[in-house]
């Protein structure tokens, strides 16, 4: 492959509540066995790029923790490999990234010491596949400066939290409107974008000299009438999980067949950490009907429609519906759960009742997990 | 083993299941300056005759053995796993390299002893199952489904490790029925399940009934088929109607000390075609199809095994 990656983890964002208190959005818990990240970065190794560096910033313990081995993804080699940059104070440098920009400014010395041609960045807030050579096939054809991967969204979708693109005939991008309040029309930049390693080299530095940080805002906007903007439609599935409501509306999505056998059983697969558990154990009592349970989970109670992360543990007489229980939690007996993210490693005393009454309620009761 | 010249060298089984400190034994060894360390566990009398028993002092040190005794003067089984001193065991393999078959249980351990050297019997008392046999193999199995199992996968201490390739989780269909079961992931569970061990990539098709079973990585079992008391390996292909473990308990006429306890066998990558029957004692393997099944039936204690044929 003819490019280098960066996905870009290091945001930060209140619209997932509580969610985001402990963990960066890439790291969050996807379909029982996933973290976001996975689909970045499986889609790079699957497009065979071979360097990948990920800069994060936000809570970022537990994305270290799951890019511990960067054997998961096949990034384990003598040449290339996966590189996570955090904000590092040095003599020239005492801040934080400042924005998506500067924080490819703060690692430049990566792009520069790359000898691959092109780059290619993506974020880590979406569920997709999707083979970026394609795109570095189209760029060239278009003879694009940048090319922007867009997604048109269904008509009730919200559009206002994303970059919103108006494209000509030719597919060249004239209007860019980041997170307006107004929707002018569905189709929205899906993060993703291809671009030319020294012109990415020369912005950033222009950028920076400039006192500017976003990509978006000071590269894209700023450079769309200057620079050869093109966008490139993708058609498959594309979900950004970035708020309460999306990120548990992406993990429904999986119960849908079309959407497991896309993710699960089509080519190319999926990967992430193994974290060898032993299978998950119903016990007498369990009724668990059109649900995702992970591995090491050990069931006593009733599941509908709902999605049991890694070693979950479901009492007696507990009752969940239409929930998200992400890892290592402990359900008490008599629970009972609707509508609810469950908080990873939380414990939910015996007897306890939590619905969402109005949308999705996230659970976090942080109480004290006893020796089990 | 000379390029490596290790002090001790232990020696053990890949079909036992149990957890095991293996450096508090080999402690044991230095302590009590041993030459050969038999780990052993104490069974029932009743049960003794069924094993090769050590006999040891108060020391530890053992004394004589008896390999499946009818009257055994102790109930201390060795569990086939030792620690030699490695000079001991290289000078016992060099003697004894024109010993046909030879066996540590059956010659290496006895030479040793009859040459004098220090044989010392480690007891271990925990959960320890042989799974040499389809019988304990399935019991060992159903034993992991126990409501609190003696042998725990699920504790944080002493976690037992696999490769695992198979990332996604399981989905249970609406219509799905699982009770005490395990359930590896990956796997599809249309219809119902109980009393089984289901491996990782398995699909278990609607209208299908699963009884007291293991089954193993990436099997399709299609739909509404009757599986009882059956063992199938990985990446079998069931049609769909096809009822397995039925009829006589029938001892199998091929090999009735392997096909037994009326179980139904069923190797790797097999295919088993739709609206046949299975009865019990069968061992089944390679592409089968319908021709192979007169009437539509394998009758109990039959073998179907198709050489060469396999996917």
């Amino acid at each position: 492959m003819r490019a280098v990656g960066i996905i870009l983890a290091g945001g930060n964002n209140r619209k997932m509540r509580e969610l985001t208190h402990k963990r960066a959005v890439a790291a969050m818990p996807i379909a029982g066995s996933y973290r976001s990240i996975d689909f970045a970065l499986s889609n790079m190794t699957n497009s065979h790029v071979q360097r990948v560096a990920v800069l994060t910033q936000y809570n970022s313990r537990s994305l270290h923790e799951h890019l511990s081995s960067s054997k998961w993804w096949d990034f384990g080699r003598k040449q290339g490999g996966l590189f996570t940059f955090t904000p590092t104070i040095t003599a020239e440098n005492g801040d934080w990234y400042r924005g998506t920009a500067d924080a490819i400014y703060q690692n430049l010395d990566f792009l520069k010491r790359s000898h691959e041609p092109y780059v290619i960045i993506a974020s880590a807030d979406a569920v997709y596949k999707m083979d970026y050579n394609k795109v570095l096939e189209y760029h060239i054809e278009k003879k694009a400066d940048v090319t922007v991967v867009c997604k048109e969204l269904q008509p009730d979708d919200d559009a206002t939290r994303f970059g919103i693109i108006r494209m000509n005939e030719d597919m060249r991008i004239e209007e860019f409107e980041e997170k307006p309040m107004v929707a002018k029309s569905n189709m929205i930049s899906a993060g993703i974008y291809i671009i030319r390693r020294r012109l990415l080299i020369e912005l950033i530095e222009l950028c920076a000299e400039e006192d500017r940080h976003d990509f978006v805002n000071d590269i894209l906007i700023r450079y769309k009438n200057l620079k050869k903007i093109y966008g490139y439609k993708m058609d498959a599935y594309w979900s950004n999980i970035s708020t309460v409501d999306a990120y548990y509306k992406t993990n429904m999505d999986f119960l849908k067949p079309e959407v497991r056998n896309y993710f699960f059983k089509t080519y190319p697969d999926i990967y992430s950490k193994v974290s060898d558990l032993p299978p998950a154990k119903y016990n007498p009592g369990s009724v668990v009907k059109n649900s995702l349970v992970a591995s090491g989970c050990i069931i006593n109670g009733t599941v509908e429609n709902s999605i049991l992360f890694k070693r979950t543990f479901i009492g007696n007489n507990c009752v969940i519906k239409n929930s998200i229980i992400l890892n290592d939690v402990y359900l008490g007996d008599n629970t009972y759960i609707e509508n609810c993210i469950v908080e990873s490693r939380d414990t939910i005393r015996a007897n306890t009742r939590h619905v969402g009454e109005n949308g999705i309620k996230v659970v976090v009761e942080k109480n004290e997990r006893y020796a089990l | 083993m000379e390029s490596y010249n290790p002090d001790y060298v232990l020696i053990l089984s890949g079909d036992h299941i149990y957890k095991m400190d293996y450096e508090v034994m080999l402690d044991f060894h230095k302590e009590h300056n041993a030459d050969v360390t038999i780990a052993a566990m104490p069974v029932p009398m009743e049960e003794a005759s069924r094993f090769g028993i050590v006999v040891s002092d108060d020391e530890s040190r053992i004394q004589k053995f008896e390999e499946k005794p009818a009257k055994p003067s102790s109930n201390l089984a060795s569990m086939g796993i030792y620690i030699f001193s490695w000079p001991v065991l290289k000078d016992a393999l060099i003697k004894l390299s024109g010993q046909p078959g030879c066996d540590f249980g059956k010659h290496i351990i006895p030479y040793c002893h009859s040459n004098g050297k220090r044989l010392f019997a480690y007891e271990y008392n925990g959960y320890w199952k042989d799974v040499g046999t389809l019988g304990s193999y399935w019991e060992a199995n159903m034993e992991l489904i126990d409501i609190i199992p003696e042998f725990n996968l699920y504790e944080e201490f002493w976690r037992i490790y696999t490769k695992s390739d198979i990332i996604p989780p399981q989905y249970i269909a609406s219509e799905a029925v699982i009770e005490r079961s395990i359930i590896g992931d990956g796997t599809e569970i249309y219809g119902e399940v109980h009393n089984s061990v289901i491996g990782s990539g398995v699909t278990i098709g609607r209208g299908t009934v699963i009884r007291d079973s293991i089954i193993m990585k990436g099997t399709v079992i299609q739909e509404n088929c009757v599986v009882d008391k059956v063992i199938l390996a990985e990446n079998v292909t069931v049609g769909s109607n096809v009822v397995m473990g039925i009829g006589a308990d029938v001892p199998n006429k091929v090999k009735p000390d392997i096909y037994a306890f009326g179980l139904v066998t069923v190797g790797e990558n097999t295919v088993i075609p739709a609206d046949v029957q299975i009865g019990k004692n069968t061992a089944i393997s390679g592409v089968t199809v319908k021709e192979d099944y007169p009437n539509g039936m394998l009758e109990s204690g039959e073998t179907l095994i198709k050489a060469g044929e396999r996917l």
